[in-house]
């Protein structure tokens, strides 16, 4: 059991490495081709990456080790999170405890560590970006609860595995409260990750930047590492989206065959995920800061409909 | 007997659509978008109405979808686009007394109120039907989520379909609490009323808001100069 379980976290977390910086480019090829554009390579995230990995790591002479250490921490946090969110395969055993509160915890512990990395360099670019963060988690993780608490009512557990593992047994088309809840997950994502119209990933204008503005004095390595964090962190919010409204596919139990087809429809939905964020991202012009509420606000809406409609029926 | 069992689940996720469009009615800022959800929660109707036709085999039933495809799907969007078109307006930026946020605060906190008054007054449908038990509670939330719109939305045009997504609930109750005959009666009345409202706004200016309405008939030369309408 404990040896299924070391399996499947080595397998989880390499997968999400794997596959991670592709679903990035999917949606940057998404948007591109809505813009009339060629777009990026499919496979150019791991150019970068590997060309980023391979350059000097340069550091503000005010930084403090903050800068040095948390490239590395906020990495190391998401591969936690990754051993909590199955991709394609649930085990019998969880590793770790898969309590989606801890998995909160650790999305927002890594969210800290990046707003702290702003202020160490003691830039202003960083300041602003590092406080506007900190402003839109303030209002986004009420929201952020609500929605996780929804998911628990509507699945009766705690355990992301479970979780998981009870969608597996719904049918989605007959359950309209899992349908209901895709909505607020789906906002979810685009919030958390910073995707238009919340912030602007590919933009570097001061007026607008949020989580880039963050970044500004990273390079090399940790500049790396905190693009595969974010890269990570997207792909784990798609995957809990993803395999609670639509979990075909996914394996209950250790097989070769069972394990190829569950990771080969989990890159097939994630792109299918990616194109319509690719999408959305290119209907929508990113918001004025105030207005953002308001896209939080209906995801609240939903998760309490959630609940309520759960409760009446 | 398949038709039978999935009736109740394409009911229960109409109905459930038909509160998103609901709410989508106060958050949304384009004047489109109104229209085509306004569009789409009458279309829900229908489908509820056919589902409950299944269900209870009320051949009346057919007939109020068939109403509701001509009128609400098809006939009064229709109109209002035609209206939009000439008024070049793309967008409803004006909001009294709340903004959108605010607003599904509030219609959240409507649904539950609905809910728990519901809950003492429909006991025994309650526990004889949930899925009835529902219908009415949305129904009714509806009724005051479009009464909501109407208060906050400044311009006219969004206040129409406020009106217009009121009687959309007053349907939805109908459908599944209250006598046919009544609800026919009650949607006439509000019908007259939005006609009303749609012809008065349409001879005087329909980009105006209720407030900006007499300086309009001003404008038009349309007030007797004793103050009262020429």
């Amino acid at each position: 059991m404990i040896g299924e379980s070391f399996i499947f976290a080595l397998l989880n977390v390499a997968f999400v490495l794997v596959i991670s910086p592709f679903f990035m480019m999917v949606i940057k090829k998404v948007k591109a081709r809505v813009q009339g554009r060629q777009g990026p390579h499919l496979l150019q995230g791991y150019y970068n990456l590997a060309k980023l990995f391979r350059k000097e790591t340069l550091y503000s002479e005010y930084a403090g080790c903050i800068s040095r250490i948390a490239p590395y921490a906020a990495l190391s946090i998401l591969l936690v999170a990754a051993i909590m969110v199955p991709l394609f395969w649930i085990p019998e055993q969880e590793l770790v405890t898969a309590n989606i509160i801890v998995f909160l915890y650790l999305l927002v512990a890594g969210r800290l560590l990046i707003a702290l990395l702003g202020l160490d360099a003691a830039s202003t670019f960083g300041g602003m970006g590092s406080s506007r963060e900190m402003s839109l988690s303030a209002i986004i993780e009420p929201v952020t609860v609500v929605v996780f608490a929804a998911l628990v009512y509507v699945t009766g557990s705690f355990s992301i595995h479970d979780i998981f593992r009870t969608a597996t047994t719904i049918f989605p088309a007959y359950n309209p409260t899992v349908l209901l809840l895709s909505v607020p997950l789906f906002i979810l994502i685009i919030v958390e990750t910073g995707r238009v119209p919340v912030d602007n990933p590919e933009t570097h204008l001061e007026l607008t930047m949020v989580h880039e503005g963050m970044l500004l004095d990273t390079s090399g390595r940790n500049l790396a590492l905190f693009e595969l964090s974010h890269a990570v962190k997207q792909t784990l919010l798609m995957a809990i989206l993803l395999n609670i409204i639509v979990p075909a596919g996914i394996a209950l139990e250790l097989s070769v065959g069972a394990l190829i087809l569950g990771g080969v429809l989990f890159l097939l939905k994630g792109t299918v995920l990616c194109v319509i964020i690719g999408l959305f991202e290119s209907a929508y012009a990113k918001m004025r800061f105030f207005q953002i509420p308001n896209l939080f606000m209906i995801a609240f809406f939903f998760s309490i409909l959630t609940i309520f409609i759960e409760v009446m029926l | 007997m398949i038709l039978n069992d999935v009736a109740p689940v394409w009911i229960r996720i109409c109905l459930i659509l038909v509160l998103v469009s609901g709410g989508f009615l106060l958050s949304s800022r384009s004047l489109k978008n109104l229209v085509r959800t306004y569009q789409f929660q009458s279309f829900l109707l229908v489908l509820i109405a056919l589902g409950l036709v299944v269900l209870e085999e009320h051949t009346i039933l057919l007939l109020v979808a068939a109403l509701t495809v001509v009128s609400k799907v098809w006939g009064i969007p229709a109109c209002i686009r035609l209206i939009q078109e000439r008024i070049h307006i793309q967008q409803d930026l004006k909001f009294s007394y709340l903004r959108p946020p605010g607003a599904l605060m509030l219609s959240i906190l409507i649904i539950l109120l609905v809910y728990i008054t519901f809950a003492q007054i429909l006991e025994k449908l309650y526990a004889a039907s949930s899925l009835f038990f529902l219908g009415s509670v949305i129904g009714v939330s509806l009724v005051l989520m479009g009464l909501l719109a109407v208060c906050i939305r400044r311009m006219a045009i969004s206040k129409v379909i406020g009106y217009l997504s009121m009687e959309n609930g007053v349907l939805a109750f109908g459908l599944f609490v209250t006598e046919l005959p009544f609800f026919i009666e009650f949607v006439i009345v509000i019908d007259l009323i939005i006609l009303v409202l749609l012809t008065s706004i349409m001879t005087v200016g329909i980009d105006s808001s209720i407030e900006e309405y007499k300086s309009r008939l001003e404008e038009f030369h349309l007030l007797s100069e004793e103050g009262g309408i020429a």
